[in-house]
């Protein structure tokens, strides 16, 4: 009778006098094999957001396949097989799993008034609101129609503009296409340290 | 490189600490003792190298199996000493087919093939997959993670033969059995108790190889450890998954 793989293992260690395929008695391994939490996880390639080397990464996510729980990182290390870095990572790849879990992630808008020593909760509408007023003012005092030699410029001086490399391409194009169109040009979407 | 010593001092140690593994630890130091004597007298045999080919060699290899089986014998269990002998044939079979059923032949024939890749009787080439030892084209019996690149904290995986213990560098988020590399498909049980231990599983084909994380525990050794934690093998079968390769104990 074929035998398939799973069978013959399962049938000689599962099935009966928990007996291995060459006759070991597994009793106390068996009460061990009961014993143990398994946690579950698997291992995703990706690419480090942080600068244009884009360094492989390997992300740990732990979680058990049910559908309403929601799988956690729990470890982010390079990736070895990379050609880029063959797994090594600078220091802030080496800490990409606490930009993802760190509790300490901003999660809303705050506002930090002038003076003040601390940073409050402000509304997305608010916020959007406040912004586009002092954006405008700003642009308004700062605008430079034409450069000393009568060359025009349409420059805004007085915004600068720090985009985030963690953020998708669509955004920072987004970010780049608004801001240029406004005549910013101290612009940083990469913080190349 | 592969070092007897090194395993005989780990599955030592692990058998003294009295886990529930100590049996098949105790019964592996005595094979492992003797595949050492095996190596060494091969390794020591005057005017005489491996040729690459176990048909000729075999006259010479027949001359250590008394003491062999003698040793093994002494600590088998009743159902393994049933298939005790290592006739001409039984060794060419196991060869050809490489079968993790047949505990004699592999066992016996293990030091020769580890001392016809020393040697270089066994070469490196390039086997037609690359979950195959480029050396004696054997089945991978577990992974490991080793550091490979200088200042890497991340472990290359690794594969090592279950016929001559040999290892080659394969790749991270791939099964070992059927190649499948689709993330979501590929799963890492491991428990607590053995942090530097896990089961590599895919759901594909239902198989599993066992990995061990060097850069977790840098004492560990492979083959060793991977007996040592005999439950993450019981626990895989009971849900259904097939190992790649039996150990030495059958597990």
């Amino acid at each position: 009778m074929e035998v398939s793989r799973r069978t013959f293992i399962k049938t000689t260690i599962v099935g009966g006098a928990g007996v291995s395929v060459f006759g070991f008695s597994l009793g106390p391994i068996y009460a061990q094999a009961r014993g143990l939490k398994i946690d579950r996880t698997t291992e995703t390639r990706s690419t480090c957001p942080y600068c244009s080397v884009s360094c492989g990464v390997i992300i740990h996510t732990i979680g058990d396949k049910a559908k309403n729980v929601t799988p956690q990182v729990v470890h982010v290390e390079g990736d070895p097989d990379h050609p880029i870095n063959r797994g090594t990572l600078c220091p802030k790849g080496s800490s990409l799993e606490q930009e993802i879990v760190n509790e300490r992630r901003l999660l809303k808008p705050q506002v930090r008034r002038p003076g003040s020593d601390h940073w409050d909760d402000i509304s997305w509408d608010d916020a959007f609101n406040e912004i586009g007023r002092w954006v405008k003012k700003t642009r308004d005092e700062t605008f430079v129609e034409k450069d000393e030699k009568g060359l025009t410029v349409n420059r805004c001086e007085g915004i600068g503009w720090i985009g985030g490399c963690t953020d998708t391409n669509e955004l920072n194009y987004l970010a780049v296409k608004t801001m240029r169109s406004m005549g910013v040009c101290y612009f940083e979407t990469q913080a190349r340290v | 490189m592969f070092s007897w010593d090194a395993n005989i001092k780990r599955v030592r140690e692990l058998a003294e600490s009295l886990t529930p593994a100590t049996e098949l630890l105790t019964f592996y130091e005595t094979v492992l003792a003797s595949q050492k004597q095996i190596y060494e007298s091969l390794r020591g045999r005057r005017d005489w190298l491996p040729s690459g080919s176990l048909e000729a060699d075999i006259s010479v290899l027949r001359e250590h199996a008394p003491s062999f089986l003698q040793s093994v014998l002494s600590v088998a269990p009743p159902a393994l000493a049933e298939q005790a002998g290592v006739p001409d044939e039984l060794l060419l079979e196991y060869w050809n087919n490489r079968s993790d059923k047949l505990f004699f032949p592999k066992a016996f024939l293990q030091p020769y093939a580890q001392w016809s890749v020393q040697s270089g009787a066994l070469s490196r080439q390039s086997p037609a997959a690359e979950n195959r030892c480029p050396y004696c084209f054997g089945k991978p019996q577990l992974s490991f993670l080793r550091v490979s690149e200088a200042g890497s904290e991340s472990g290359n995986r690794h594969l090592l033969c279950a016929t001559c213990l040999s290892s080659w560098e394969f790749r991270r988020v791939v099964c070992a059995s059927c190649s499948e590399e689709r993330p979501f498909k590929l799963e890492y049980f491991k428990s607590g108790e053995y942090d530097h231990v896990r089961i590599e599983a895919c759901e594909s084909c239902k198989q599993y190889i066992k990995g061990i994380d060097l850069t977790r525990l840098g004492l560990a050794v492979p083959l060793v450890d991977d007996m040592a934690t005999a439950a993450l093998d019981l626990w895989a079968a009971e849900k259904g998954y097939a190992k790649i390769e039996l150990n030495l104990v059958g597990l």
